[in-house]
C-alpha cells in the first residue's frame, strides 16, 4: 500500500491534497482561518496528533526564467497531519467518531467528497487523494503524544522537586521518602 | 493567498503557520520531470540510512520534517479536466522551533550540497552559499495562511527530547533505587542528577 514511506518509527506522516469545488475557496478559507487554535482546536480531542496543518494552495510561485510558468486551474485544500499509528484506517476512524462536523466542515466543499456517513466511501477519497511521504525525519520517533506530554511534565516535576530539595539540611533519609512519595511510581 | 514577502530577521510569522513556539514551514517548489526518478529514489534510499536520518537531525530545533515527491496533483474529477504541470513539484514541511530565518545561515554553510542536491532541481534555484539569496527564496516560496496545530506548542524540540531523557533516566534510577538505604540513595540520586544536568 506503499504506507511504510510515510511511517518513522511511530510516527505517520499523512498529505492529503484535494481540488476545491468552483466558487468554493474562499469559504474553505473562512473556515480554515477559523478552526479553534491550541488546546481548542478539534485535532486536540484526536489525542494522536502531533502536529496538523490545513491550508490552501490557489496559486504555484512563479521561480522566474527560465521557468515555464505553471498556472493552476483548480485551488486545493491541503491537509497534512504527523499523528501516532501504524497505518491510517485508525486515524480516518477517529476523524469520523470524534470530529465528524469539523472534518466535515473543511473537506465538503471538495470536488467528489462523499461525506463521512458512509465511513468506506470517506477512507477511499482520502486515500485516492493522498499523496505518499517521500522521506519523514521525526526528531523522537517512537513516543507518541500522550508520552511526550508526560514527559514534559515529569521533567517539570523533577526540576521542581530537586530545586526544593537542594537544602544541605534535609536528611538522607528525608530525601529518600520524599523522593519516593514523588515518583515511587515512575518505573 | 500569497506567498511571503522576505520578513526581517525575527519577524513573527503569519497565523496560519504558527503556534507558540512551532513554526511549520511549507514549501511546495518544481522540479524538473527529468529529475523527478533521481530525488524520488534519493529520498527513498536516506530513509533507510540512519546516517542520512541523523544528519538530517544534526540541527536540534526540528521536531518533523517531510519531503514529497507530487509528480502530479490527486484530482477526484474528470481525468480531463485536471491541472497539468509542466514541472514536477516537491512538497516540504518543516516543524521547528521559529523563526526560520535564524538557521538559514546554519543551512547555507553548514549543509549546502544537501540543499542543493534536494532543491537545485527546480528552476532558478539561488544555490548557498551566500545564505541571503537562500533566504528570499524561502519567503518566495513559503505558502501562508491555513491554521496550524501542535500538541506542545511551548516545547523545543531540545525540551521534548530532554524530557524523553529524562523520564527514561527516571525510570530506571526509581527501579535501581528502591532498595538502598538512606545514604546510599543520596549518593547516587546526586549522581543522577548531574548526569542529568543538561536535561533539566
Amino acid at each position: 500500500m506503499g504506507e511504510s514511506r510515510d511511517r518513522t518509527g511511530t510516527a505517520y506522516a499523512l498529505t492529503v491534497i484535494t481540488a476545491i469545488s468552483p466558487g468554493q475557496v474562499e469559504e474553505v478559507r473562512k473556515v480554515i482561518e477559523g478552526v479553534p487554535r491550541g488546546v481548542s482546536s478539534p485535532l486536540a480531542k484526536l489525542g494522536t496528533v502531533h502536529t496538523s496543518r490545513l491550508q490552501i494552495f490557489d496559486h504555484l510561485v512563479y521561480q522566474g526564467a527560465p521557468q515555464k510558468r505553471d498556472q493552476l486551474r483548480w485551488d486545493y485544500l491541503v491537509f497534512t497531519a504527523a499523528f501516532d499509528g501504524h497505518d491510517l484506517d485508525p486515524f480516518l476512524d477517529s476523524i469520523v467518531d470524534q470530529i465528524p462536523d469539523e472534518a466535515d466542515s473543511w473537506w465538503r466543499h471538495c470536488l467528489a467528497y462523499p461525506g463521512l456517513k458512509d465511513r468506506t466511501a470517506f477512507k477511499k477519497w482520502i486515500r485516492d487523494n493522498q499523496v505518499h511521504t517521500s522521506l519523514f525525519a521525526v526528531a523522537s520517533p517512537n513516543r507518541s503524544v500522550p508520552e511526550v506530554l508526560e514527559s514534559l511534565a515529569l521533567r517539570e516535576r523533577l526540576v521542581e522537586f530537586a530545586i526544593a530539595n537542594q537544602n544541605q539540611q534535609t536528611s538522607a533519609a528525608e530525601l529518600r521518602e520524599r523522593f519516593r512519595s514523588a515518583f515511587g511510581g515512575e518505573v | 493567498m500569497t506567498a511571503a514577502t522576505l520578513e526581517p530577521e525575527g519577524a513573527p510569522a503569519l497565523p496560519g503557520n504558527n503556534l507558540g513556539r512551532l513554526i511549520c514551514l511549507t514549501l511546495f517548489t518544481p522540479v524538473r520531470r527529468q529529475w523527478l526518478p533521481v530525488l524520488s529514489a534519493a529520498l527513498w534510499i536516506a530513509k533507510w540510512v540512519p546516517f542520512a536520518q541523523r544528519h538530517i537531525l544534526q540541527f536540534n530545533f526540528i521536531h518533523f520534517v517531510r519531503w514529497t515527491v507530487v509528480r502530479e496533483l490527486p484530482f477526484a474529477g474528470p481525468r480531463e479536466e485536471r491541472d497539468r504541470l509542466n514541472y514536477g513539484y516537491l512538497f516540504f514541511e518543516s516543524n521547528f522551533d521559529g523563526p526560520w530565518q535564524h538557521y538559514i545561515d546554519a543551512f547555507a554553510y553548514c549543509i549546502p550540497q544537501d540543499i542543493r542536491f534536494v532543491w537545485g532541481r527546480g528552476p532558478a534555484f539561488p544555490y548557498p552559499p551566500p545564505a541571503e539569496p537562500l533566504k528570499k527564496w524561502i519567503a518566495m516560496n513559503s505558502m501562508e495562511g491555513g491554521s496550524y496545530y501542535c500538541a506542545y506548542p511551548e516545547s523545543s524540540t531540545r525540551m521534548v527530547m530532554s524530557a524523553v531523557a529524562v523520564k527514561d533516566a527516571l525510570g530506571d534510577f526509581v527501579a535501581s533505587s528502591a532498595d538502598l538505604g538512606p545514604d546510599e540513595f543520596k549518593t547516587r540520586y546526586d549522581q543522577f542528577l548531574s548526569r542529568l544536568q543538561n536535561h533539566l
